[in-house]
């Protein structure tokens, strides 16, 4: 017990004092965990709509496909990520492997389920009161979209959040594609479950409480939006 | 198919949810300023057909003229000359001053805004001071279907399709959704068509009355509508037991039809039981409404019998002769020959 203790004074200290290497394992996950997040809602977004707003052939089964994807395990999404972005693999020459950037196309791929099947539940469960009313006032197709999209923003972020807490906590993808290159490619998450290896509780407690501290920071701005 | 004073003209109607009809209308025609108020039981395709009056659906089989055009497929701008008031209205995430103006916005129709949303929630009994800022879950109920009135007010619509307007409100809110609809009929001569179970508010504010059950209409205005289950007795007759004991006599019915119906016209009232019986039903009841009809100028008059509401059309003299007034018991008459299969 008397660690744990230790470890969160340390933690304290080593945050205040500003240490490089835990301050580059932060700026590394923001960096990264928010590109990878724009990308998915960039391209989620419209795809979970597609997804639920409209009837077509093979629909269900899209559906079952995206929904499958909610439960890949990171590690096998790295492995995947690696095999295609080493040198050996189809996108080996753009030297993407051990890069910010190929852990952000990995966990852009995590995320992108999240968001495609969260938004395609919530358009799919849009009120039928809402389409008919905005129907009997006279809205055409684009009004009718925007303003459906608009009635449910409040599930929309909450599909967003959800994404972005598991992007933000995940460790294989980061790990796997990353390679945990210290002051380059090391994530809070990595640098947490190499610091506790090393027995360095404190460094990993510090991490730790960081990494709280962004996704409280980041539910704290979508409830200030919501309340907007 | 360009008919004078003709809003809106259907032919051959029929519309299926799955592989269920639900309405079925031959020809009807609606004209331009006029409030034609419709009643009928649950199910009864009142919404639809406002739905499809609305075009907000479109129909299975059969036209739909507005204004003597065929409509179909529907353009945006004859969706904007009519506006359809649900029985659950839905409300926009937003303040009431959004949901109002919303109509106009999307119309880019935004010149003197907050005046004509001012205007248009006075003419609904809300004060704009009051209620333009508050949000949509800080409303009660009957706000809220005044609101969504507002918000359909604001436009100056052609049509305007109520549906069940009055079902969830208080009498306050009744009657100025009752002085909304006048005012959209006298200021900009708006067709009115409104599907209500409220039939003294119907007969308050309608001059035209149709009648649904299963689908068809009855133009010939409100009649009773004597839905099933239904028990064979003998050959030629049919009874429809009522949940205090009463039974209603029918003929037997001739091929697939599920519902009766006894006009109006063909019911009498009277205070005493007749002792000659043969073929005619005599149904205990109380009167729970009476309302002046304003075209036939005859007291429309609700009869409560059992789990079932009758209404014919009585003179005045018959009022003023039998000494009838809500409250009082009377016997209901009709003959099983009168009543008809639908």
């Amino acid at each position: 017990m008397d660690f744990i203790v230790a470890g969160f004074l340390k933690a304290i200290e080593l945050l205040i004092s500003g240490d490089t290497s835990t301050w580059t394992a932060v700026f590394a996950t923001i960096k990264v965990s928010s590109c990878s997040i724009l990308l998915s809602i960039g391209a989620g977004l419209p795809c979970g709509f597609l997804l639920g707003y409209f009837n077509f052939r093979g629909k269900k089964i899209l559906r079952t496909i995206v929904d499958t994807m909610l439960a890949l395990p990171t590690v096998f999404i790295g492995l995947a990520v690696y095999a295609i972005i080493s040198r050996q693999g189809p996108l080996g020459q753009f030297n993407l492997l051990f890069t910010l950037t190929g852990i952000a196309i990995g966990q852009t791929i995590l995320a992108l389920p999240i968001i495609t099947a969260i938004t395609a539940s919530t358009i799919e469960n849009i009120d039928q009161d809402l389409k008919l009313t905005l129907a009997a006032l006279g809205a055409g197709k684009r009004n009718m979209i925007m303003t459906c999209l608009w009635e449910v923003r409040f599930s929309i972020l909450a599909a967003i959040v959800t994404a972005y807490g598991r992007v933000l906590t995940e460790v294989g993808i980061s790990m796997m594609v990353g390679g945990n290159i210290k002051y380059h490619t090391r994530t809070i998450t990595t640098a947490i479950a190499l610091e506790t290896n090393k027995g360095l509780f404190a460094n990993g407690i510090a991490l730790g409480l960081i990494l709280i501290l962004i996704a409280f920071i980041v539910n704290l701005s979508l409830s200030f939006l919501r309340k907007q | 198919m360009k008919t004078e004073n003709q809003a809106f003209y259907l032919k051959d109607l029929c519309h299926f949810y799955g592989s269920t009809k639900v309405l079925d209308i031959d020809q009807l025609a609606i004209q331009q300023g006029v409030i034609t108020g419709i009643t009928g039981p649950n199910g009864s395709g009142k919404s639809t057909l406002l739905k499809l009056l609305a075009f907000t659906i479109q129909p299975t089989r059969g036209s739909i003229f507005y204004k003597g055009y065929q409509e179909y497929p529907f353009s945006q701008t004859i969706r904007s000359k009519i506006t359809l008031l649900t029985q659950k209205p839905y409300l926009l995430k937003r303040t009431v001053f959004e949901n109002v103006a919303y109509g106009l916005k999307i119309r880019k129709d935004t010149e003197k805004l907050e005046t004509r949303v001012k205007n248009a929630l006075f003419s609904v009994g809300l004060d704009y001071d009051k209620f333009a800022g508050r949000m949509w879950h800080e409303l009660s109920g009957g706000e809220t279907q005044r609101v969504a009135m507002a918000a359909r007010l604001i436009l100056k619509p052609e049509v305007l399709l109520l549906d069940e307007p009055v079902a969830s409100v208080d009498a306050t809110s009744a009657k100025l959704i009752r002085q909304a609809s006048l005012h959209a009929k006298n200021e900009w001569n708006a067709t009115l068509v409104i599907a209500s179970h409220d039939l003294q508010w119907l007969y308050s504010i309608s001059s035209r009355h149709l009648s649904m059950s299963k689908g068809r209409l009855f133009p010939t205005g409100i009649e009773n509508i004597i839905t099933g289950p239904f028990e064979k007795d003998t050959d030629t007759n049919h009874i429809k037991k009522m949940e205090d004991g009463q039974v209603i006599h029918l003929p037997s019915p001739s091929g697939k039809t599920r519902s009766a119906v006894i006009r109006k016209k063909r019911i009498f009232i009277e205070h005493e039981r007749q002792q000659s019986t043969a073929g005619l039903n005599q149904l205990s009841g109380r009167i729970t409404s009476m309302h002046l009809e304003k075209n036939s100028l005859l007291i429309m008059t609700a009869v409560r019998v059992s789990d079932m509401t009758f209404v014919l059309g009585l003179s005045p003299d018959k009022i003023t002769k039998l000494a009838l007034y809500p409250g009082k018991k009377v016997i209901l008459k009709f003959y099983k020959k009168d009543v008809e299969w639908i």
